[in-house]
């Protein structure tokens, strides 16, 4: 499982003081009202302000694919979570570099191009992340230092319709959490 | 073009409106019968005049008539049933909305068959319409309501009348008073929040802010609440979204990837990452485990619940590609109904049981439907992620990052919504209070 609190800590922070983000005033949802009272007039711009929350980090975070420095994406076939053989050596290469940087935590993302619904592809998303974390963990590197989580469709590196822009979505990254 | 004559009576009207009062002519005796035939959607229409309400007190806030009758003309144009005839043909003006002071000629040369007049007064913000729908032929009024309320729910008095024409010339309620939550990114791309519109599509309103990853928003059963999945705690988890409040809290802390609501809202069927599968559980509504419903090593997901509450459709890849299945809650036996193409998904039950629609790959995305015993697979539209009206007449489904409603043949297909942004995963609401 992951940890919610601490992933992406530095590089976040980093991320988020340089966007000037911290401190940026949290929006807070406006009542809505059913039934047979008067709903408030038109949609969703008027708000009120609250305090940033302990989530604001992992929120924003989820704008930005993780940094992965050294570590290289791994690429699946449509509807597919099996390792083809160049995605073994991908994670040869990144188990090499885990052992070499023993530190290093890293949280594995399993995404998904579009075609496909949300919600399947959010699983098939967690069956990458769970088959390349499986096999980093066969080459070695110890479970502790690696967490999976699942985006499935949701963040596209690219939003062409071609082959090319899906093979590049279908993909487990890999994001150091240090 | 398949025009089925339909004998409706008027007694059937025991429909308790909590902003309306049913006026003199509503009510008839149960012999009397409307002649007019009301097709199938998506054939010629039944051709109805809509005419702006009329204000007798003042010529101020016209705005409203005019507001109440488009919203109108919008809703019965989406049902496919109706051709509402151009405003600018009309000869009488919105004035004389009670039957002795209708010239049906003014009517009937423009070949309308029925016809809706009324008239609206304004008391500070307290608003009052009367709407009453006429048969032009036979120069009768089918029916009357009153709507009292805040002047900013002309919107919301429209479509329930709107629903009430429907009932009344086909016998069914229509479904105009519901909402449709859906997911989208309009406001920042990397962004999805969850949003509700009403079904003119015009008052579109954010209910999330919380600036993260939301997906597949289900109705609770009275309308109230929303179960979402939200990454606002790190991963995909089950969120119940308190509508009046705007409240949110976490349902289960496990990561989960899709909920769905049972039609009397005693549980929850929910997809559950289970050591990096999914499987199907059931949780109570306040996050207590029930039962574990699933123990394959494939993907299963969507749970869709037949509207009786003992069955569940569902997506599973247990066979290597996904396809929809139908469980029996009770007995747990599941049984495979999609066969037609590798990759079925999303499946939604209709309300009153007869259909499961679903999302089919083969040759871009469409969408199907299904006997929930397994059948013929027949081709709706193009297009994902099917959700049911609360009358069973239509979907709303998604476009290219459009959502649409669209009959049930698929003859009758009209965009909702619009605008920047990718618009997905339909839910439409419960009819609303």
């Amino acid at each position: 499982m992951h940890n919610n609190k601490f992933r992406g800590g530095w590089l976040i922070s980093v991320l988020l003081l340089s966007l000037g983000l911290i401190g940026c005033p949290k929006q807070s949802p406006q009542p809505m009202s059913y039934g047979s009272t008067p709903s408030t007039s038109s949609g969703g711009s008027e708000m009120d302000e609250s305090a940033v929350g302990e989530d604001e980090r992992i929120q924003e975070r989820v704008q930005q694919e993780g940094e992965g420095g050294p570590l290289q994406d791994v690429f699946f076939s449509y509807d597919s979570f099996e390792l083809s053989e160049e995605a073994r050596q991908t994670l040869q290469a990144n188990a090499d570099w885990l052992q070499n940087n023993a530190e290093v935590k890293v949280e594995v993302e399993g995404h998904c191009d579009d075609r496909g619904t949300a919600e399947y592809n959010l699983a098939l998303g967690a069956k990458r992340a769970r088959a390349a974390q499986d096999y980093l963990i066969t080459l070695g590197v110890p479970a502790e230092r690696l967490s999976v989580i699942s985006y499935g469709e949701e963040l596209p590196q690219c939003t062409d319709s071609n082959e090319s822009c899906w093979q590049r979505n279908r993909r487990g990254h890999f994001s150091v959490l240090r | 073009m398949s025009w089925r004559g339909l004998t409706l009576r008027m007694a059937r009207l025991g429909i308790l409106l909590t902003v309306s009062a049913v006026l003199a002519g509503w009510a008839r005796p149960a012999s009397a019968q409307i002649r007019i035939e009301v097709p199938e959607p998506g054939g010629a229409g039944v051709p109805i005049a809509i005419s702006p309400l009329s204000n007798p007190d003042s010529h101020a806030e016209q705005q409203i008539g005019e507001t109440f009758a488009s919203t109108i003309t919008r809703d019965l144009t989406l049902s496919g049933l109706f051709r509402v005839l151009d405003r600018r043909a009309y000869i009488e003006g919105p004035e004389g909305f009670v039957l002795d002071h209708i010239n049906f000629q003014n009517w009937s040369v423009l070949d309308a068959l029925a016809l809706v007049k009324g008239g609206f007064w304004l008391t500070g913000e307290r608003l009052t319409i009367e709407a009453r729908l006429f048969d032009v032929t036979q120069q009768k009024q089918l029916g009357g309501r009153r709507y009292i309320g805040h002047k900013r729910d002309v919107r919301r008095m429209a479509h329930r009348f709107a629903d009430q024409i429907m009932l009344f010339l086909t016998g069914e309620e229509g479904p105009f008073n519901s909402k449709i939550a859906f997911i989208s990114n309009r406001v920042d791309g990397r962004i999805k929040e969850v949003y509700v519109t009403d079904l003119s599509g015009t008052e579109v309103r954010r209910v999330t802010q919380d600036r993260t990853l939301s997906l597949g928003p289900s109705w609770s059963p009275t309308g109230a609440e929303l179960l979402f999945i939200s990454y606002k705690q790190g991963g995909p988890y089950p969120f119940k979204l308190d509508l009046a409040t705007g409240r949110s809290a976490r349902v289960y802390a496990r990561i989960a990837y899709g909920a769905s609501w049972s039609p009397d809202g005693t549980r929850i069927a929910v997809s559950i990452d289970q050591n990096g599968n999914s499987d199907l559980f059931l949780l109570s509504p306040q996050g207590q485990l029930i039962s574990r419903l699933t123990y394959h090593g494939g993907i299963d997901v969507s749970p869709a619940w037949s509207p009786d509450g003992r069955r569940l459709a569902f997506c599973s890849s247990r066979t290597g590609s996904p396809q929809i299945y139908v469980m029996d809650i009770e007995t747990g036996q599941s049984k495979r109904i999609t066969f037609q193409s590798a990759y079925n998904t999303d499946p939604a039950w209709s309300p009153k049981g007869d259909r499961i629609a679903y999302t089919a790959r083969s040759g871009g995305f469409r969408v199907m439907w299904t006997d929930p015993d397994g059948g013929e697979a027949t081709h709706i539209v193009r297009g994902e992620h099917p959700s049911w009206s609360p009358d069973g007449r239509y979907l709303a489904v998604t476009r290219r990052g459009r959502l649409y409603l669209v009959s049930r043949d698929g003859q009758s297909l009209q965009q909702l919504t619009g605008g920047s942004g990718n618009d997905t995963s339909p839910a439409w609401s419960p009819r609303l209070p």
